[in-house]
């Protein structure tokens, strides 16, 4: 799913662009392992004592910036250890677990549309909300079986010195061949993808849902041969490097640090599609109901804060605004002046449709 | 069977067990699934031919596979012949320079042609340069980038095959053939490529094989616009949770392999290169 996707993004951004590719053919592997395949072979997986919580993200940077943004506080606040298992909680690997008994996980780092799946198929426990304060989220980032442990935002990325006098400002301006020449790029995994063609056709961000799947391949059709898909964060940003791209579909932790390291590559923030990253609870975890102690305290201001510093994973808890400079806030999707103009993706429409719609997808861009 | 054989014969059952148990057992426990999921029966297997999606990615794959089988075997022909007739210091060299890709990664060796044929690449940089083209070429992320790398990676493979099979031959045949009046060109087609059969059969079947199963060079040479086999079943393990219709695609492929596998075994010339050469 392409929010896991983000988590392993942001997990590789600190790692260079060859590992992308190990990471990929390990959430692969994990997939296979989610299968019964070389289960009882796994290296390092970590196991819960009673005095510990266990949780798999996806690896790479975010090891530690978790271990710092969430672990540290917790384990200062309750004297649990928080241990983090970078295996990357693929939902076939989550499904296998429960399947087999063999949880290991008390938090996995999800997305919220795996989060409405897997607690429709009955692999997840419901988020004990008489333990964790709903009320520390912002509005709309807490479901029955996910709370948003972090956000984030696919946003128009483009090369000041190729677009010219005026830059592009909106997915409109993304489509417009005569005013901006040359190649575009765009994810291969659906999510957020439909929702910038349509909102170029002129539909009304309200509107977007149920997506208006036929409108949105014409409209994207004459497109095709000026757009290169990435599948991985890293792949994103190299393409702006080697100069193949003027524009992009592009996560806004990439742009960043495309921005860093030139300021020529920038992004608007208008029409940016916002996602919520989601804390899940496997069915049967080993650390029981004290879990939830543990992900109502990753919704301290404080630590999110720090998050979004060590990766650009934006606070689901509005309070960490308070705590933020203007140079946070610049990359911080739900800061007021950004989410203006954004549209949420919406977990339950993808919850539904997201296989059949990939599929559909990667058929149309391949033909 | 003699007291030896059956003890030679006996040396073998530990690495079969562990074959069995630890490979057979679990890909027939996953091969299951198509059956299972989501409900009983052959439904995944119906929808694999009445899916059109599904058609067209079987075509690309039988497509680039093909080719890139059809392009391997001329090249690497050419090489293995050149290797035959070096002298041994020249050839320790030349064999040095095809096992080099062997030692690095399948990925490494995707965004190294990446760096080549891109738009700004080392390629269209030497060609619009030199003003061969006006205008940079179009050689990846297209079926044409694809290609290119699962060539450059089956040719090491497909040359060893073939050199170990050229290297064989008797070089009196070739004099012979000579002193008979035969022409290079004749002694070519009509002593050296029968000759080679054997190692052009198995390396053909080789690199057919090799190619069906794809992921990483077209996924990322590809960029979205060739979709392989091994892709689609690997997004439908870890995206979609569309287990039985990549199971069963998992299944369908497998029976292919293993068809080609015995329909080639039934050519004489490949019998004799898995038999070894001269007993």
């Amino acid at each position: 799913m392409s929010i896991n996707r983000f988590g392993q993004d942001a997990a590789l951004i600190a790692l260079d662009k060859f590992k992308t590719g190990k990471i990929d053919r390990r959430g692969f592997i994990t997939a296979m392992a989610g299968l019964g395949i070389s289960v009882a072979f796994k290296p390092g997986r970590a196991s819960a004592a009673a005095s510990e919580i266990v949780v798999c993200n996806w690896g790479g940077a975010a090891l530690e910036a978790f271990q710092k943004a969430y672990g540290a506080p917790f384990k200062a606040k309750s004297g649990m250890e928080v241990v983090i298992d970078g295996t990357g909680p693929a939902t076939g690997a989550i499904r296998a677990m429960v399947d087999s008994k063999n949880v290991t996980w008390d938090a996995t780092d999800g997305g919220m549309t795996d989060a409405v799946v897997l607690g429709k198929g009955g692999y997840l426990e419901p988020i004990d909300y008489s333990i964790v304060d709903k009320s520390l989220v912002g509005e709309g980032l807490s479901a029955e079986f996910g709370i948003c442990n972090y956000t984030y935002s696919n946003v128009l990325a483009y090369d000041a010195k190729k677009v010219g006098a005026t830059a592009p400002s909106s997915w409109n301006d993304f489509f417009d061949l005569e005013k901006f020449p040359g190649k575009r790029t765009m994810c291969k995994w659906i999510q957020g993808q439909l929702e910038a063609v349509l909102l170029a056709d002129g539909v009304k961000p309200q509107d977007i849902y149920p997506l208006d799947v036929d409108r949105a391949f014409k409209k994207l059709e004459p497109l095709l041969p000026n757009l290169i898909f990435w599948e991985s964060g890293a792949q994103s940003q190299q393409l702006f490097r080697d100069g193949e791209v003027v524009m992009g579909n592009i996560w806004h932790t990439r742009a960043n640090l495309l921005r860093k390291e030139n300021p020529d590559y920038t992004w608007t923030w208008n029409q940016n599609l916002m996602f919520a990253s989601a804390w899940s609870v496997p069915k049967g975890n080993p650390a029981g109901k004290k879990v939830f102690d543990f992900i109502n305290s990753s919704m301290d201001p404080e630590g999110q804060v720090t998050l979004l510093r060590l990766m650009g994973n934006g606070p689901s808890n509005p309070k960490a605004l308070a705590l933020m400079t203007d140079e946070d806030k610049a990359v911080y999707s739900l800061a007021p002046e950004n989410a203006k103009t954004g549209l949420a993706v919406s977990a339950q429409y993808y919850a539904d449709n997201e296989a059949e719609l990939q599929n559909k997808f990667l058929d149309f861009i391949s033909r | 069977m003699t007291s030896f054989q059956r003890w030679a014969f006996c040396l073998t059952v530990p690495a079969a067990l562990l074959t069995l148990c630890l490979y057979v057992l679990p890909i027939l426990q996953v091969l299951a699934l198509s059956f299972t999921e989501p409900t009983f029966g052959i439904g995944n297997y119906v929808a694999l031919f009445q899916n059109a999606a599904i058609g067209r990615v079987v075509r690309t794959t039988v497509f680039v596979s093909a080719v890139t089988t059809a392009l391997t075997i001329v090249m690497s022909y050419a090489v293995a012949f050149a290797l035959v007739h070096m002298p041994p210091a020249q050839r320790r060299v030349a064999l040095f320079m095809v096992m080099v890709p062997f030692w690095i990664s399948v990925l490494v060796r995707a965004f190294a042609w990446i760096t080549i044929l891109r738009r700004n690449g080392v390629l269209n940089s030497a060609l619009v340069g030199s003003g061969a083209v006006g205008e940079p070429l179009e050689l990846v992320y297209n079926q044409f980038g694809v290609i290119v790398g699962m060539v450059h990676y089956m040719m090491p493979f497909a040359i060893m095959l073939l050199y170990a099979n050229l290297s064989e031959i008797d070089h009196r045949i070739i004099q012979a053939a000579r002193s008979l009046g035969a022409r290079p060109v004749t002694i070519f087609f009509r002593v050296w490529v029968p000759l080679s059969m054997p190692g052009l059969a198995i390396a053909s079947l080789f690199i057919v094989i090799f190619s069906l199963g794809f992921l990483v060079t077209p996924a990322i040479l590809g960029a979205g616009r060739v979709l392989m086999v091994a892709e689609y079943i690997s997004v439908q393990i870890s995206s979609t949770l569309r287990w039985g219709v990549a199971t069963a695609l998992s299944t369908m492929l497998l029976l292919v392999v293993g068809a080609l596998i015995a329909l080639a075994m039934r050519s004489p010339a490949l019998r004799a290169a898995f038999e070894g050469g001269r007993k």
